[in-house]
């Protein structure tokens, strides 16, 4: 009888959870509209009144997202034109700083390093990877949030950004001539890199050549890091009882030197825009 | 009988308590695999829905928005336009040690190995000197032939020797900057070397060297206020 009581007792509460967690993971996803976080549209400073009047008023209209049923392909249309404009409008607000930053250009499967609308530097993306939340929304919130550029919040990598060598200067020239030695290529380290965006984007890049043995340690140590964090705030999310937005992420593979290039080279506060 | 009877209910049991173990698996597995399961769920929305466009009709509308964004494509890319540079300029990727010298459509017209900063600390007291080839956008700001070298205080420290006064002779060395030398700001310099077996390699005290050859066409390439990107 006992035994018996045990045994609802627990089914019950497992139901309840698993019950909940299929609600809050699978069917409100599915039921309810997306809640990709929105980018707070900024007018970039040099432009004319005129100019801004004008741009305002596009924002507003396009916000209502209110187009004709009947001519899909039109609408279509106009989806991609606003698409180029919202690329366009934040690469020339890049454009406009003393920075470099960086383009990812998913419809074509390349990556730039750019400044002052300038490609410094242009690497060929074998393999990326949208997540689906990304890829559904072929709609105004999609446009909303890729309004502005990203800014990265938080850097990861398995290489670092500079490595410097520390010398002590020589007392005389005997000493001078002994420490001077034939200088040699630098290794380069395996590359693993993850990004995290506002927005809620996270943006990770691998190397396609395999990694060394030690490579691959450091690379599944950060991977199991970052899977980690991610079941934590699930869970957290879980017991909250509090839908996160969502987590669009991006994952692309380039070859290792260009990897290293694209990391060693971005700006701390580096700031990137998408097209797709 | 008996016996039977409870063979009978002990498998029961385990049945049953295969069905909260199945439950709890279930709950673990989609706690591991949580952003897997949501993206799993914005695709089975994507079946039902499809590429979303809005659907509220408001004639001519669309052919106005269509109208005014065109317009203010046309009217970013003439922006874009103008930030292009007005000259030839060079590209200089520090951590391949290469260089891209462009004309002003961006194509290139010849491209090389070079040498850039060696990243390096010189600890002499309580100075700290750092060797490393600035990045960001610059300008050429003069050009000459045959430069001499007016050698900084860390070059006489580097070579453990007592440093002159500001304009002792010692200071001046002829050749090592090769035939040309452009300077791009803060002492910085795109200039030649003695050391050709080392292009490539990164072991400048912060300026770029090129090889005879490449350095010619750069020099007569670019003029004063060329743009000079370093990244």
């Amino acid at each position: 009888m006992k035994n018996k009581l045990t045994f609802w007792f627990i089914t019950s509460v497992l139901i309840i959870i698993v019950g909940y967690s299929l609600t809050s993971i699978v069917i409100l996803p599915v039921l309810t509209k997306n809640i990709l976080p929105k980018a707070s549209v900024r007018i970039l400073e040099d432009k004319a009144k005129s100019d801004k009047k004008e741009k305002n008023n596009v924002v507003s209209e396009s916000s209502d997202s209110s187009v004709s049923k009947s001519s899909k392909d039109e609408a279509m249309k106009l989806f991609e034109l606003r698409r180029r404009e919202v690329f366009l409008h934040s690469q020339l607000e890049l454009a406009n700083e003393d920075s470099m930053y960086l383009v990812l250009d998913l419809a074509n499967n390349v990556a730039f390093l750019e400044m002052k609308g300038i490609q410094l530097h242009e690497c060929h993306i074998l393999k990326a990877d949208i997540s689906n939340s990304i890829k559904m929304y072929h709609t105004e919130s999609l446009l909303n949030w890729m309004a502005e550029p990203f800014t990265v919040k938080h850097i990861d990598a398995t290489i670092p950004k500079i490595v410097f060598i520390e010398k002590i200067a020589p007392k005389d020239t005997i000493e001078a001539n002994k420490a001077s030695a034939e200088p040699v290529a630098t290794r380069l380290g395996d590359v693993f890199i993850v990004m995290d965006f506002d927005r809620n984007l996270r943006l990770v890049i691998s190397q396609s050549e395999k990694p060394d043995d030690e490579g691959q340690k450091i690379i599944s140590a950060m991977r199991a890091k970052y899977s980690q964090a991610e079941i934590k705030k699930s869970v957290q999310a879980l017991i909250k009882l509090n839908r996160e937005p969502a987590m669009p992420q991006i994952s692309i593979v380039m070859p290792k030197t260009d990897a290293t290039i694209f990391y060693k080279a971005l700006p701390v506060k580096l700031k990137m825009i998408i097209k797709m | 009988m008996e016996m039977e009877d409870k063979k009978e209910r002990s498998f029961l049991s385990v049945v049953i308590w295969i069905i909260p173990l199945l439950l709890l698996s279930v709950f673990v597995l989609m706690i591991l695999f949580t952003p897997d399961f949501q993206n799993g769920a914005y695709k089975v929305k994507s079946w039902f829905t499809g590429p979303m466009v809005s659907d509220e009709a408001i004639p001519g509308r669309v052919e106005r928005l269509t109208i005014r964004s065109q317009r203010n494509i046309n009217l970013i890319e003439s922006k874009l336009e103008m930030l292009k540079p007005v000259k030839p300029y060079i590209v200089v990727n520090t951590t391949a040690n290469r260089f891209s010298l462009r004309n002003i459509d961006g194509d290139t017209i010849r491209t090389g190995t070079c040498s850039t900063g060696k990243n390096e600390i010189l600890i002499a007291g309580n100075k700290r000197i750092v060797f490393k080839t600035p990045t960001g956008l610059f300008a050429v700001q003069n050009k000459q032939e045959d430069r001499p070298w007016i050698k900084p205080d860390w070059a006489f420290i580097e070579d453990g020797l007592p440093i002159p006064s500001a304009r002792s002779a010692s200071r001046i060395e002829m050749g090592s900057l090769g035939d040309y030398a452009m300077g791009i700001g803060n002492g910085y310099m795109i200039h030649g070397t003695l050391y050709q077996r080392f292009l490539g390699l990164p072991v400048t005290h912060g300026c770029v060297r090129l090889g005879d050859k490449d350095l010619d066409v750069v020099y007569h390439t670019l003029s004063k206020g060329s743009k000079v990107f370093i990244y």
